[in-house]
């Protein structure tokens, strides 16, 4: 434990009727981190907020504020050090946003006073923050969700506490109120405040905690870096869910595709994808989901068939940007194609940095060839394409499908029976 | 409460006015009619206000507003503003707007209290004795119903109700056993304490409840902005540092110490607590600040009009206060229970 862990928890454990809802859980927090908890429905993440804070007392452990324990602290002292907003309060009178926004100052009045002056421009100056304070005078219980939300951010900032925990504080939110109050934490943070929140939003977590935190099952799963603690390994032990996470091109942010491995299982069966312009994204995808093993070649580095190859952890071949492949990546292009049990041809545009790619298809045992569009307005080397395009058409086995057709017999599972036909069909 | 302040500013003096000339002309209205003004001249002259020493006055007029009718006004108002403040707390403290020291139990527990302090003729020896068994009672009452209620230390609305009929009919059936033990032909006396009045009320009776009444509610304004922060419930109360259950066990006694010298005084007169808290609430919102005092004076108010119309309606025979309050009372609780039931849905 070191002098900068503002939060400490140690061994905390909840348990009722027998149950572990939560599990020896350890972790520390220093000064302006932004924790996100994260774990599916039931892992325990509001109930360890709770055990935190001390409304729900633990049945083991303990927390430290400061080096100090919570059980040390009275109710008022600790409201002084950590704010928390709730996942759902009810309240059954209309007080006004500001009514209770002041209520953040509680802790700092003595049991006699009333709020000063000064505690109302505090509670004016963190309306204002967070975009409510023209609420003022409205009533809570008629304001929309997402106000509602912000008007208790402002009541839990307005506790000027060091600490503070929030539950789901983006819940019934719209997605632009849901980034705002990560914003606002992420600029609290940044200001030397401690945030630990329980998000549900993954992609939110990522782009804007500087650490997370998964649970299951009452345990830490993995507690680090967002690039650490969001990989499939982990989010598949926790959500049971399968899922590919990789960085969307796009927002230059982490990004989660979750799927459903389809029942049969094609692990055994290895297909070789000859793709390339963004030709065979979908075909990937759905290859991907019904449990494929994955091959592919040659794209170029830079294209979007690459990326999605990369975010798939297929084992793929890459030729530099706008060269031709080179003969050491053609062969072992050659090899691959050999090797698999099934090779998809997509639509491709041919031209001379990418011709290998349709003479090394005539090596595949089993040959599927896509063609949206006719050969003829794909050919950009002079004819030749259409040349080999032809003689591949010839071979035995080969067949000529459209991307949808593809895509449905990918779905119906019938890719391999396909081959297998056409193999016997051709043999009589 | 920024917001209100304009209203509140205004509202308090009016209801002070209303309050008092309700009074006076409580006092001065009645099988026998006396002027206004003798009715003026009688209560100065008995507080020696100067100048109204030396007037000689009809010895029944005398009789009547002195000795009859203002104290009986003086305990409706302390009555009607202990009892509206109560429901105020009561409501606050269950974050529920249906709470009323009627409806949860503690009226009748006041009065199962008071009733055993007469049956063991403990009333003779002290003036307190039966406010203190009164108010052991009104504990004893709430205790059973929070306890009877409460469900991982969350209180529903319907389930605080449900707990506090039976409670009520407990202790209601307790005291009329003892009644019937004590002597099976007062059937006014178990009116009293059933549906309460403030007929026969005397000075005694003022003298008896105005200190704590007075105190009590004296009390609970101070302690107001508390009640604002248990009404967010228990999380939100805790989370901003508040000892929710030190305070609400000790606001809640102060409320059952008010109701029961209430019921003391004038019986169980019910449903002012749900019904002038509420009204009062729409006017200046949920501060118990501004609500505490404001529903003070209303209930005040309240309480002596229902008892000048109960006089009235039919002027021979008196009704009892309790079965007006009741009847303004029960479809003003029913309307809000439907309001209640439609907003949790």
């Amino acid at each position: 434990m070191t002098q900068s862990n503002i939060l400490s928890i140690n061994n905390l454990s909840y348990v009722i009727a027998d149950k572990h809802i939560l599990r020896n859980i350890s972790f520390a927090a220093s000064v302006g981190e932004f924790i996100g908890i994260i774990g599916p429905n039931g892992a325990g993440k509001s109930t360890l907020l709770r055990c935190i804070r001390g409304i729900t007392p633990p049945s083991a452990g303990q927390v430290l504020i400061h080096n100090t324990s919570i059980q040390n602290f009275s109710e008022r002292e600790l409201a002084k050090r950590v704010a928390y907003m709730q996942q759902d309060v009810s309240v059954n009178f209309d007080f006004s946003a500001l009514d209770i926004v002041l209520t953040g100052r509680y802790p700092h009045l003595e049991w006699w006073q009333n709020e000063r002056q000064q505690d109302i421009d505090i509670a004016r100056k963190n309306m204002a923050f967070t975009g409510v304070e023209k609420l003022e005078y409205s009533s809570v219980n008629q304001v929309s969700g997402g106000e509602r939300q912000r008007i208790l951010f402002a009541k839990a900032l307005t506790q000027e506490t060091d600490i503070l925990f929030l539950d789901e504080p983006t819940a019934n939110l719209d997605l632009v109120y849901q980034e705002e109050i990560f914003r606002y934490c992420q600029t609290i943070c940044g200001r030397g405040k401690t945030v630990l929140m329980v998000v549900h939003d993954l992609r939110l977590a990522a782009k804007f905690c500087s650490r997370l935190i998964l649970l299951a099952k009452g345990n830490v799963l993995v507690d680090g870096l967002p690039d650490d603690v969001l990989t499939s390994k982990y989010l598949e032990q926790a959500y049971h869910m399968d899922t590919v996470v990789f960085k969307n091109k796009t927002t230059g942010l982490l990004d989660i595709y979750t799927y459903e491995a389809g029942q049969a299982s094609n692990s055994d069966i290895n297909v070789h994808i000859i793709g390339g312009g963004g030709t065979v994204g979908d075909i990937i995808r759905q290859l991907f989901n019904n449990g494929y093993k994955l091959s592919g070649g040659v794209f170029h580095q830079g294209d979007s068939d690459a990326d999605v190859a990369e975010a798939f952890q297929m084992d793929v071949l890459l030729a530099d940007p706008f060269c031709a492949v080179s003969n050491e990546i053609g062969r072992l292009n050659r090899e691959k194609i050999a090797a698999a049990d099934v090779v998809i041809l997509a639509n491709l545009y041919f031209g001379p940095q990418n011709i290998d790619n349709l003479q090394a298809a005539a090596h595949a045992k089993k040959l599927i060839i896509v063609e949206d569009s006719p050969i003829e307005q794909r050919d950009y080397v002079g004819g030749q394409a259409v040349l080999i395009y032809k003689r591949l058409i010839q071979n035995k086995g080969v067949i000529v499908l459209t991307s949808e057709e593809l895509l449905q017999m990918i779905e119906d599972n019938k890719l391999a029976d396909q081959g297998v036909q056409l193999s016997k069909l051709t043999a009589d | 409460m920024k917001s209100s302040n304009y209203r509140v500013r205004y509202l308090l003096p009016v209801m002070i006015i209303i309050l008092v000339l309700l009074s006076i002309i409580a006092t001065s209205w009645g099988q026998v009619g006396v002027p206004l003004a003798n009715t003026m001249e009688i209560i100065f002259k008995h507080w020696g206000i100067p100048g109204y020493a030396d007037i000689t006055l009809n010895p029944q007029q005398d009789a009547v507003i002195y000795f009859i009718r203002l104290p009986r006004v003086i305990v409706g108002i302390l009555v009607g503003a202990g009892l509206a403040v109560a429901g105020a707390v009561m409501q606050g403290i269950f974050s529920n707007p249906l709470a009323d020291p009627g409806i949860i139990g503690v009226s009748s527990g006041a009065a199962f209290g008071a009733i055993t302090a007469i049956s063991l003729g403990l009333t003779t020896s002290n003036l307190f004795t039966m406010p203190f068994f009164a108010a052991g009672g009104s504990l004893l009452a709430v205790l059973l119903t929070v306890m009877l209620a409460s469900h991982k230390g969350r209180i529903p609305v319907i389930i605080l109700l449900l707990a506090g009929i039976a409670v009520s009919m407990f202790m209601g059936a307790l005291s009329s056993g003892l009644l019937t033990i004590l002597n099976e032909h007062r059937v006014r006396e178990y009116l009293f304490w059933m549906v309460g009045g403030l007929d026969y009320r005397r000075w005694e009776h003022v003298y008896l409840a105005a200190g704590p009444i007075l105190s009590g509610i004296g009390i609970c304004c101070l302690l107001a902005r508390h009640m604002n922060i248990l009404v967010l419930g228990d999380n939100e109360a805790r989370a901003v540092g508040a000892s929710v259950q030190k305070m609400r066990i000790g606001i809640l006694s102060v409320a059952s110490v008010i109701t029961a010298f209430a019921v003391c005084v004038s019986g169980a007169i019910g449903f002012v607590g749900l019904v002038v808290p509420h009204i009062m609430r729409i006017f200046v919102g949920p501060d118990h600040r501004l609500l505490i005092p404001v529903s003070a004076l209303a209930g005040g108010i309240f309480l002596v009009a229902c008892d000048v119309l109960a006089r009235m309606i039919v002027p021979s025979i008196e009704i009892r206060v309790g079965v007006i309050t009741a009847l303004v009372g029960a479809p003003y609780f029913l309307y809000l229970l439907r309001r209640v039931q439609r907003s949790e849905k």
